[in-house]
């Protein structure tokens, strides 16, 4: 039974999916439990599966008994079985709030909402568990479209940037596609496990560096890294206050998992391309994305916007930890990479909870939260505290052991340009917190609404996780650096 | 110099995937009206499919079944069936991302009742 978990993880939100369009046509209303419940049952079985992983060691899934090479394989390991805990709680977490600040202009179009939902969930699954590199692309399309459709569902202005993000996805998963074909012919496997034997002496091969480049900069693509970026902040900002929590913490996050494994175990750590490292460029693309983001959202005024960029800085961030090419750094990296994932969704859920009570969208209009909502407040300080750094939340251990990290690879850049991006953190937050505290503008009474329970409860389970993450550190980085460290680092 | 011609043009099926690939990118990136951008997307995505299933092609070889189960296997006989596989999935992907685009396309349309990315963007000012 345990042998067949991960294929379970994914098909739990799949076949509700599938069966959303039925129930939804008999009641609307049983759309939402339906969903909650599929991917409740999915964070069940992601945290079984992570107990039976740490136990016997990494499941290797090979579907319908063909053995890889020639079979498609599910690698069920370390690295897969963290992530996939903390994406399905968050997708939990995030599909709770969604429920009362959904576009309400939906009616009958809420049966496929709740049913892109689930099939957004379903193929991050995917790639997190993927074994293979074209069953990626399938998986990393899968979510891709369901992403485009939910950034376009309320309609209006989110259209156009439904559409600019389908076209620079598009032609990312196209340059992805690409790379694989250029693989392939240079391999004849499109197996992880088996080009991871066969790729790194073939690096001296035109193919194969030019199939690595173009597979980056698909994943760059999808992964918003630094000069690819141009999609998201619209993306992000125009999309329903429901979805952006989820698209924030999921898609961007994923990508870079993907980028991750095919880095680490199908080219390798050490590799060089006429004498220069492959792990060098990417962690100074990493430096450029943490500074560049961070600045861009300092100049934001629409609190979506700015979160937006903050999350750019930090793939950048999440990029130079994995990039260092020493354990401490690679689990700082990955480290995090899950706090990430909780503060992006945190700081969406904010900015949505402050549209829906009170009409705030710009980081001027948060005046009005001035004394008002201390909940709100609240929250937004540990999420910052988290952002920024400090202790005990959990950004502040992921930075300091990508700094460790750094250190460790005498690489001083990687320590500048984290510490840059921090005191630029540091620099936005106090812009929001000035506009929190200072006396309210004349003629901004808002009456706010009353926030239902669902928005209050998962602004709290957040920042109780961000603590627990910070708290919990040591064991979590401990587990990291014991299992899901890549062959060879 | 002439020998890297000689080479290129032994592998004509890579230059009509160069010429395809940077058509459709150009199409994509010049042409204000929102369903040439689309045919531009898609034939850049139809390019790499092209690549793709190319290939697997070998001259003289039949479709890979196997005729005789009892003889040993002639490799050279056969096309190699995976890149046709892959791309049949590629494909798919591909109608998929058309759906929901020309869907997004048709939404815009009818709130806006233009095509033009210029005049739409100037509408959203």
């Amino acid at each position: 039974m345990s042998d067949h978990l991960p294929a379970l993880i994914f098909l739990l939100p799949f076949l509700a999916a599938i069966c959303m369009p039925m129930v939804g046509f008999k009641n609307r209303e049983w759309c939402r439990p339906m969903a909650i419940v599929a991917v409740l049952a999915m964070s069940v079985a992601s945290i079984v599966n992570f107990i039976v992983v740490m136990d016997s060691g990494e499941i290797r899934y090979a579907f319908s008994g063909w053995a890889p090479p020639i079979g498609i394989e599910w690698v069920d390991d370390g690295l897969a079985s963290i992530i996939m805990v903390t994406l399905s709680l968050v997708a939990l977490i995030s599909l709770i709030n969604a429920g009362p600040i959904s576009p309400s202009n939906l009616g009958q179009r809420i049966v496929p909402y709740y049913t892109l939902i689930l099939l957004l969930v379903s193929g991050v699954t995917g790639i997190i568990f993927a074994g293979d590199l074209f069953n990626i692309f399938v998986f990393l399309e899968v979510s891709a479209l369901s992403g485009y459709a939910l950034v376009g569902v309320a309609g209006g202005k989110a259209l156009m940037s439904a559409f600019r993000y389908l076209i620079l996805g598009t032609f990312g998963a196209s340059l992805y596609l690409l790379g694989v074909g250029y693989f392939y012919a240079a391999t004849g496997t499109l197996n992880i496990a088996d080009l991871g034997q066969r790729i790194p002496e073939l690096m001296t091969s035109k193919a194969v560096v030019g199939g690595l480049i173009f597979m980056f900069i698909g994943l760059g693509l999808k992964m918003a890294i630094m000069p690819l970026h141009g999609w998201l902040p619209d993306a992000y900002s125009d999309a329903p206050d429901a979805i952006s929590p989820l698209l924030a913490s999921l898609v961007t996050k994923v990508a870079l998992i993907a980028w991750v494994r095919i880095m680490f175990w199908v080219v390798g750590a050490g590799t060089e391309v006429e004498h220069v490292p492959v792990l060098i460029l990417l962690e100074e693309f990493g430096a450029g994305a943490a500074v560049v983001g961070a600045f861009l959202a300092l100049t934001q005024h629409d609190l979506n916007r700015m979160f937006a960029y903050a999350g750019l800085s930090h793939i950048g961030i999440i990029l130079i930890g994995v990039s260092l090419g020493y354990p401490t750094g690679f689990a700082g990296g990955v480290f995090y990479l899950i706090n990430d994932v909780v503060m992006q969704a945190g700081l969406f859920f904010l900015a949505g909870a402050a549209m829906y009570q009170y009409g705030a969208r710009t980081i001027e209009d948060l005046s009005c939260l001035r004394g008002q909502a201390p909940w709100i407040t609240g929250a937004l300080i540990i999420m910052a505290m988290s952002m920024i750094g400090f202790p005990p939340t959990g950004g502040f251990f992921g930075k300091w052991y990508i700094i460790l990290g750094a250190i460790e690879a005498q690489n001083y850049l990687a320590v500048a340009a984290v510490i840059i991006s921090t005191v630029l953190t540091l620099a936005y937050f106090i812009k929001i917190f000035e506009c929190i505290f200072r006396e309210p503008r004349p003629g901004s009474g808002v009456i706010p609404v009353e926030a239902p329970l669902s928005i209050k409860l998962s602004v709290g389970a957040v920042s109780a996780a961000i603590i627990l993450l910070g708290l919990f550190s040591d064991p979590i980085v401990g587990i990291l650096l014991d299992t899901a460290l890549p062959p060879g680092l | 110099m002439l020998e890297h011609f000689d080479a290129w043009l032994h592998r004509p099926n890579f230059i009509v995937f160069v010429i395809l690939f940077l058509w459709g990118l150009y199409i994509m990136v010049t042409h204000p009206n929102l369903v040439k951008k689309l045919i531009g997307m898609y034939l850049v995505q139809t390019s790499v499919i092209f690549f793709l299933v190319t290939l697997g092609v070998k001259s003289g070889a039949t479709v890979p079944i196997l005729l005789s189960t009892t003889e040993p296997i002639q490799v050279e006989a056969y096309a190699n069936p995976l890149p046709q596989v892959v791309t049949l999935t590629a494909i798919v992907v591909g109608v998929a991302t058309l759906g929901v685009s020309l869907a997004l396309v048709t939404a815009m349309y009818r709130k806006y009742g233009t095509l033009d990315e210029d005049e739409i963007l100037k509408r959203l000012e």
